[in-house]
C-alpha cells in the first residue's frame, strides 16, 4: 500500500515495545523468560514492518521468526536443561566491558548516522508493493532466490547430520 | 531530524542490545537470541532506509527478505551445533568451550 | 729492438715455468709420476735457469738500459692501478743469476737427498712453486707485485720447513716461520700504503721519480723506508725477528740452502737495494739499518759458537751474514752489500749442501758432538765444505774475503768507527765458529757408535756435482768482479742502479790495503784459536764453559729471544684471548643471543592470556576493535 506517512505516536510505542522486548531478552534469567521476550520482540519487528509500509516483510517476519525460529530456540532450551545458579553465572565476566563497548559503540553510530548526510529523504514512503516485489524476485533476483533454497537444503542437511544421534559402532 | 533518522536510531539501540547480551550472556542460547536480535536490527535499518530513500527498486526490501530466510538457516544450522555439544559435554556453558585455550 | 720479443718470452717464461711444474706435479705426481716425480721440475727449473742467465747476458749488454715490460694490468680501481709488470736491470741480473743457478742445482741434490721420501712430489712441487715466487720478486716493477712474490716465498718457506708435518717441531717451525714473518710483512704494507698516500702509484719508477724530485716529505720518507725496511727485518731474520731462522732447519736441507741462505731471506736485502732511491734521503733510516744490522751480526756469530747441531751453526751464520749485508747497505756501501749477497749466495748454499751431505753420510746425524774424522771417509763433500768454510770466514783468495773485506772496510772509511769495531770482533766470532765447525766435522777420531760409522758414505753424484759446482764461484767469484776493490767489475756493473754512491778510492798500499791485512789478521786468529781449542786441547771449550758459566748459557739458549717472545707477547695474548671468550663471547655475545630467545619466550607467556578459547572473549575483541576503528576514523573524518 504506497503512500504513508509518519505516525510519531505508533513509531514511539512500536520502539518502546521491541526494545524493553530486547532488554528482556538480554536481562532475564531464566531462559525461558528470555525466549517468550525474544517472541514479543520480533512481533513488535513486525509492527515496525508494517509501519514502514512493507506488508510482505511483516508476514514473512511473523511466519519465520516468530513462526519457526521462535520454536526452534524453545526446542533446543528444552533439550539442554540447565541448571539454576546464582547471579553470577549467568553474567560472564567481561559483562562491563562489553556493556562499555556496547554503549559506546551505540553512541558512536548514533552519531555518525545522525549527522552523515543521507540525501533526499521523502516524506511519503517508497516501498513498493507485492506485485512488483514478486516480479522482481523471480525476474532479477531469481538466482539469489534459488541459491538461497540452495543454502537451505544443505542447512537442513547439516542440521540433521550434526543432530542425529550417533548409533554405537561394532 | 526526519523520520528516517529516528527509525535508524532504533535500529541502533536494538543492534547494541543484542551485542551486549551477544558478548556477556553464559548461556550459548541466549547468545544465539541476541544474536537473532542483531539481525533484526539491521533489518529494520533496511527496510527503513529503502522506506524512506527508495533507491532501485525493491533492493532493500527483497534483501531484508533474504536475510530473514538465511538468519532460519543459521539459527538451525547453530543450534544443531549446540546440541551435538550438549550431548557429549553435558553443558551450555559459554566459559566451558576452551579447548582451543592457549 | 729485436732481442725485445723474445726477452719478453724469456722475462715471462722464467717464473711461468716453475708455477706450471707445480701445478701439474701436485695434481699429477703422486699418481703418475711416483718415484720419477723430479723429472718435470727439474726440466723445467733448468730452462728457467737457463732462460736466467740469458737475462744476465742481456743486462750485461744493456748496462745503461732497463727492459721493462707491463704484461697487463692486474688491479684497477680507480686512482690506483697496478701492472703486472717485469723489469730487469742489472741488480736483477746478478738476483736472476744467484736464484736461477742455485735454485737449479738444489733441484738437482733433492733428487739424491729426498730419495724414498714419501713426499717426493710434494717437495718438488713446492720447490718449483718457490721458484715461481722467487722469480716473480725479483722481477716485479712495482712493490704490489714485488709483495705477491715475498708473501709466495714465506709461504713456499712454510710449507717446506714444515715439510715433515707429521713431526710435531717441524710443523711448529712452520708456523713460526710464518707468524714471524707475518710481524713483517705488516710493516711492509703499512710502507706500501704510504707510498701510495705519498706518491699515487706503486710502480718503481713512479715512485723513484717522485723521490728524485724531492715530492716526498722528508719524514714521510724516513717512515717509508723504516716501514719497509721492517719487512725486510722480518724476511731476511734480523733481530729481533730472526727467531724463526734456527728453527727453519727443521725442513729438509736443500730447503735450508735454497731458501733460507741463497735466495728468500736474500729478499729483504734484495727489496733494500732496490729502493735506494728512497733510502739514500732518509739518513735516519739508513742509521737503523746499519746499526740493526751490526747489532743482528754480532749477536748471531756469538750464538753459533755454543751450538751443537751442524746446521743451526750454519743457520746463525747466515744471520749474521745478512746483518753484515744490511750493515754495508745502511753504511753507504750498496755495491759492497750486493756483491756480499752474490757471494753469499753460493758460498751459504755450498755449507748447507755439504753438510746436507755429512748427514746424509752419518745417517741422519745432525749433532756435531757425534761427528769427527770425516776428512778421510768423506774427502769430496770435505774439500768442498772447506772451500765454502774459508769463503765464509773470508780467507784470501776466495770469494767472501773481498766482499767482506769491502763492508768492513767500507764502514772504517766512512766514519763508522764503531761499527768497524764491532764487525771485526764478528769476523773473529765468524772464524772461531767455522773453524769449530769444519774441526769437530772433520779432524780428530769420529765419536759415533760403530754402526753409523760402518755406513759413512760419500754421497752419489747427483748430490756431490753440485757440490763441485758450487764450490767454483764460493772459490773464483771475488777475483772474478771484485777486483780491483772499489772498482771492480761489480762496481761499474751496479752503477746505473746505485748512481750517486760515493766511491772511496782504494789504495793497496795505503788506508785501503792496511785494513784489509787487519781483517786477514783477525781471520788467521780465529782460525788458530779455533784449531787450537778443538783440535789440540779439546779440553779447553769445557772448563771455559765451566769458568763462565753464564756466558756459555745465554750463547747457548740463544740469549733467551723465544723465552722472551712466549711470556710477553704470546702468553699475553693466550691470556687476553681467553678472558675474552670467558667474559666477552660467552657473557655478553652469548647473552645476546640467548637473550632474544628469552625475551620471545617471555613476550609469548606474557601474552599467552588472552588466547582464552572462548569465542565472547574474542568477539569482543572484534567489536571493540570495531568501535575504536570507527572512532578514529570519524575523528579523522570531522578533522
Amino acid at each position: 500500500m504506497p503512500g504513508g506517512d509518519f505516525h510519531p505516536w505508533l513509531f514511539v510505542i512500536v520502539a518502546a515495545w521491541v526494545l524493553v522486548c530486547a532488554l528482556g531478552v538480554v536481562a532475564f534469567k531464566k531462559i525461558m523468560y528470555s525466549a517468550v521476550s525474544m517472541v514479543f520482540c520480533f512481533l513488535g519487528v513486525a509492527f515496525a514492518y508494517a509501519l514502514l509500509y512493507a506488508p510482505l516483510v511483516a508476514v514473512v517476519q511473523l511466519l519465520v521468526y516468530v513462526g519457526a525460529i521462535s520454536i526452534v530456540i524453545i526446542f533446543a532450551i528444552m533439550l539442554t536443561e540447565v541448571q539454576d545458579g546464582g547471579y553470577e553465572l549467568f553474567f560472564n565476566r567481561q559483562t562491563l566491558a562489553a556493556a562499555i563497548v556496547a554503549l559506546v559503540g551505540a553512541a558512536v553510530l548514533a552519531i555518525v548516522a545522525l549527522s552523515a548526510d543521507i540525501g533526499e529523504v521523502s516524506e511519503k514512503a517508497l516501498t513498493p508493493g507485492l506485485r512488483p516485489l514478486a516480479a522482481l524476485l523471480f525476474d532479477r533476483y531469481v538466482f539469489p532466490f534459488e541459491l538461497v533454497s540452495l543454502v537451505l537444503v544443505a542447512a537442513m542437511v547439516g542440521a540433521i547430520v550434526l543432530a542425529r544421534r550417533q548409533e554405537e559402532r561394532r | 531530524m526526519n523520520p528516517l533518522d529516528w527509525w535508524l536510531l532504533l535500529a541502533i539501540l536494538l543492534f547494541c542490545i543484542g551485542a551486549f547480551g551477544v558478548l556477556s550472556r553464559r548461556n550459548i542460547i541466549v547468545v544465539v537470541m541476541s544474536l537473532e536480535l542483531m539481525l533484526n536490527a539491521v533489518n529494520i535499518a533496511l527496510v527503513a532506509t529503502a522506506n524512506f530513500r527508495g533507491g532501485s527498486p525493491g533492493a532493500g526490501t527483497l534483501f531484508s527478505l533474504f536475510i530473514i530466510v538465511l538468519a532460519a538457516a543459521e539459527v538451525t544450522v547453530g543450534l544443531a551445533i549446540v546440541l551435538a555439544n550438549y550431548r557429549n559435554r553435558r553443558t551450555v556453558q559459554t566459559d566451558t568451550f576452551d579447548d582451543l585455550k592457549g | 729492438m729485436e732481442g725485445t720479443a723474445f726477452m719478453k718470452t724469456a722475462v715471462a717464461l722464467i717464473p711461468l715455468l716453475p708455477l706450471l711444474g707445480f701445478i701439474v706435479t701436485l695434481v699429477l705426481g703422486k699418481r703418475f709420476f711416483g718415484t720419477k716425480a723430479h723429472l718435470l721440475p727439474v726440466a723445467l727449473v733448468t730452462v728457467s735457469a737457463a732462460l736466467s742467465v740469458y737475462a744476465f747476458s742481456w743486462a750485461f749488454t744493456h748496462q745503461h738500459e732497463t727492459f721493462e715490460w707491463n704484461a697487463f694490468t692486474w688491479v684497477a680501481a680507480g686512482r690506483f692501478t697496478v701492472e703486472w709488470g717485469f723489469q730487469v736491470d742489472t741488480l736483477t741480473g746478478i738476483m736472476l743469476l744467484v736464484v736461477g743457478i742455485i735454485g737449479m742445482l738444489v733441484h738437482y741434490y733433492s733428487i739424491g737427498y729426498m730419495h724414498g721420501d714419501e713426499g717426493y712430489y710434494r717437495f718438488f712441487a713446492y720447490l718449483n712453486l718457490f721458484m715461481f715466487a722467487m722469480f716473480v720478486l725479483i722481477l716485479a716493477n712495482n712493490y704490489l707485485l714485488l709483495f705477491l712474490g715475498w708473501e709466495g716465498v714465506g709461504l713456499c718457506s712454510y710449507l717446506l720447513i714444515s715439510f715433515w708435518f707429521r713431526k710435531k717441531s717441524a710443523s711448529q717451525a712452520g708456523k713460526k716461520a710464518f707468524l714471524v714473518n707475518r710481524v713483517g710483512d705488516f710493516g711492509f704494507t703499512l710502507g706500501m700504503f704510504l707510498i701510495f698516500t705519498a706518491t699515487g702509484t706503486l710502480q718503481f719508477s713512479g715512485v723513484f721519480a717522485h723521490a728524485d724530485e724531492g715530492l716526498i716529505a722528508a719524514g714521510t720518507m724516513t717512515w717509508i723506508c723504516v716501514l719497509l725496511f721492517t719487512g725486510a727485518v722480518g724476511k731476511s731474520a734480523q733481530f729481533p725477528l730472526h727467531v724463526w731462522l734456527p728453527d727453519a732447519m727443521e725442513g729438509p736441507t736443500p730447503v735450508s740452502a735454497l731458501i733460507h741462505a741463497a735466495t728468500m731471506v736474500n729478499a729483504g736485502v734484495y727489496m733494500v737495494a732496490r729502493s735506494y732511491p728512497l733510502f739514500i734521503n732518509s739518513d735516519g733510516a739508513m742509521m737503523l739499518v746499519m746499526v740493526v744490522g751490526t747489532f743482528t751480526a754480532i749477536y748471531a756469530a756469538y750464538i753459533a759458537i755454543t751450538q751443537n747441531d751442524i746446521k743451526k751453526v750454519i743457520a746463525y751464520s747466515t744471520i749474521s751474514s745478512l746483518g753484515f749485508m744490511f750493515m754495508a747497505l745502511g753504511a753507504g756501501a750498496w755495491v759492497a752489500g750486493i756483491f756480499y749477497l752474490f757471494a753469499h749466495g753460493f758460498f751459504k748454499g755450498l755449507l748447507f749442501l755439504c753438510s746436507g751431505s755429512v748427514i746424509h753420510a752419518m745417517g741422519g746425524e745432525q749433532d756435531m758432538r757425534k761427528m769427527g774424522g770425516l776428512r778421510k771417509k768423506i774427502p769430496l763433500t770435505f774439500w768442498t765444505m772447506l772451500v765454502g768454510a774459508l769463503a765464509m770466514v773470508g780467507m784470501v783468495p776466495f770469494a767472501g774475503f773481498w766482499a767482506k773485506d769491502e763492508i768492513v772496510g767500507g764502514t772504517f772509511v766512512r766514519g763508522y768507527y764503531v761499527v768497524w769495531a764491532v764487525a771485526l770482533v764478528t769476523v773473529l766470532l765468524t772464524a772461531i765458529y767455522m773453524g769449530r765447525l769444519i774441526f769437530m766435522t772433520f779432524w780428530g777420531e769420529n765419536r759415533s757408535d760403530a754402526e753409523v760409522q760402518a755406513h759413512i758414505h760419500e754421497s752419489p753424484p747427483v748430490m756431490t756435482v753440485p757440490l763441485v759446482l758450487l764450490a767454483i764461484p764460493a772459490a773464483l767469484l771475488g777475483l772474478v768482479v771484485g777486483l780491483p776493490p772499489e772498482s771492480g767489475w761489480i762496481h761499474s756493473f751496479l752503477e746505473p742502479v746505485f748512481f750517486d754512491v760515493e766511491s772511496e778510492p782504494f789504495e793497496w798500499a795505503g788506508e785501503g790495503g792496511l785494513l784489509m791485512l787487519v781483517s786477514l789478521a783477525v781471520v788467521i786468529v780465529g782460525i788458530l784459536i779455533a784449531h787450537r781449542l778443538w783440535v789440540r786441547d779439546v779440553e779447553i771449550p769445557g772448563r771455559l764453559a765451566a769458568r763462565f758459566p753464564a756466558t756459555y748459557a745465554a750463547s747457548y739458549n740463544k740469549m733467551y729471544m723465544d723465552a722472551i717472545y712466549e711470556v710477553v707477547p704470546i702468553r699475553s695474548t693466550i691470556n687476553f684471548a681467553g678472558w675474552l671468550w670467558s667474559f666477552f663471547d660467552v657473557k655478553v655475545i652469548d647473552g645476546a643471543v640467548n637473550g632474544v630467545a628469552w625475551l620471545g619466550g617471555w613476550a609469548g607467556d606474557r601474552l599467552r592470556p588472552i588466547q582464552t578459547g572462548r569465542v565472547q572473549n574474542y568477539t569482543l575483541y572484534v567489536f571493540g576493535g570495531m568501535v575504536v576503528l570507527v572512532v578514529v576514523l570519524a575523528w579523522v573524518w570531522v578533522s
